[in-house]
């Protein structure tokens, strides 16, 4: 027997005050992923911690405003990709690392290209690291939030 | 006999008068018609180009306001104010404003926010005076909690229309202790008060007429329908 689920794509928060005051925090929420991401070498924070802000506003908008309105401003399509973009930004600069003579990661090394210093190559080094440390984080928040709000049901608009 | 040929002559001069004057005023008609027709269409073709620039205008100052903002916000968080942080800020706040300045600006009548943001500024000192005030009220309720104590919840319609202001007057009673929004469900606000004097001094209604007031709502005249009515006045004249 074949057990028919459909998820409701359109389903809101009904409440007027958590609607509103999601819809005027969320952008201030992301700024300041953005910003604990930017600022992750020089105070605490960094990628992973920037990643899960940035995918909690996502989820913020999921729950507020319907799972069709969130899929309007991230697909699950450009979210595999950031998924996958992300860990290629942190292993491709550890490989670079590798390919110019260093270590795994060993950011010096990245003064050959960038010609700016060796402590200056280092603090580039880490915010690309963690730039792609974030995107990765936030593209499996999401992931894993569809999968679980979706009911690992494929997320198609429904046909009405 | 000649009669009648020219009696005949003369009806038929007549029916091709006729006939020609028929034709010429469907012509004329016709033309007029057409005439008409392009000039709705040239119209309508004007009040489009005009409405669609004047949504894209809306759009770009939507988009440059909220870019204003989260860029304030992004300095404040930021201590490094050289080049280098600061680029950064800028194509972040660039990013966060483009996937979500409808979010920020969602409410149509936007064009007085000066005022709006005037008027909140003079409303949150009031509110502090009235948070003090049901503080000591408090107090004393938990100090000699007999007589005074009377839990309820009442429930009243409130006049304010838009989300943003209903939000603002739920949070101010909920702010104000003593004083619960429980829910907001289609304007209908139920709120948990405390006492009877707190309940009391909720259903005076001056906290929802100062919210009013600000978002310039219910009793009072929109800047907007000012402005939407100053072409016909001129034209009047």
């Amino acid at each position: 027997m074949i057990i028919k689920r459909t998820v409701d794509m359109t389903r809101q928060s009904d409440d007027v005050i958590v609607k509103t005051l999601s819809r005027l925090l969320i952008p201030f929420i992301q700024i300041y992923a953005l910003y604990v991401i930017a600022h992750g070498h020089y105070s605490p924070g960094g990628g992973f911690q920037g990643g899960v802000i940035l995918g909690a506003s996502l989820i913020l908008l999921v729950i507020t405003y319907g799972l069709d309105n969130a899929l309007r401003r991230m697909t699950e399509r450009l979210n595999t990709i950031l998924c996958s973009l992300g860990v290629f930004i942190y292993a491709g600069i550890g490989l670079l690392c590798v390919i110019l003579g260093g270590n795994y990661l060993d950011y010096k090394e990245l003064d050959q290209i960038l010609h700016v210093g060796i402590a200056q190559a280092r603090s580039l080094g880490i915010l690309g690291v963690e730039v792609g440390v974030g995107i990765a984080v936030m593209a499996v928040m999401v992931s894993i939030f569809l999968d679980i709000s979706t009911g690992g049901l494929p997320s198609k608009r429904k046909e009405t | 006999m000649e009669v009648t040929i020219l009696v005949q002559a003369a009806d038929e001069s007549f029916r091709i008068l006729e006939e020609s004057r028929n034709r010429a005023r469907q012509v004329l008609d016709t033309a007029a018609r057409l005439t008409s027709e392009a000039q709705i269409l040239q119209r309508k073709r004007v009040e489009a180009i005009f409405k669609g620039a004047k949504q894209t205008k809306a759009e770009v100052i939507r988009f440059i306001s909220t870019f204003i903002l989260l860029l304030g916000f992004w300095l404040l968080l930021s201590g490094h104010y050289d080049l280098f942080h600061i680029s950064i800020g800028v194509l972040c706040c660039g990013l966060v404003s483009h996937t979500s300045h409808a979010l920020l600006f969602a409410n149509p009548r936007a064009g007085d926010m000066r005022v709006i943001v005037k008027r909140f500024i003079v409303y949150v000192p009031w509110l502090m005076y009235q948070i003090i005030m049901s503080n000591l009220h408090v107090a004393r309720l938990a100090l000699w909690p007999k007589r005074l104590i009377d839990p309820k919840i009442i429930e009243f319609k409130s006049k304010l229309e838009s989300d943003i202001s209903m939000v603002t007057l739920a949070n101010s009673i909920t702010l104000t202790p003593g004083t619960i929004t429980v829910d907001v469900k289609d304007g209908v606000f139920y709120v948990h008060a405390v006492s009877k004097k707190v309940a009391e001094d909720l259903m005076t209604g001056e906290m929802e007429d100062r919210v009013a007031h600000i978002f310039m709502e219910a009793d009072h005249v929109y800047v907007q329908d000012i402005l939407d009515m100053a072409p016909i006045f001129v034209e009047l004249k």
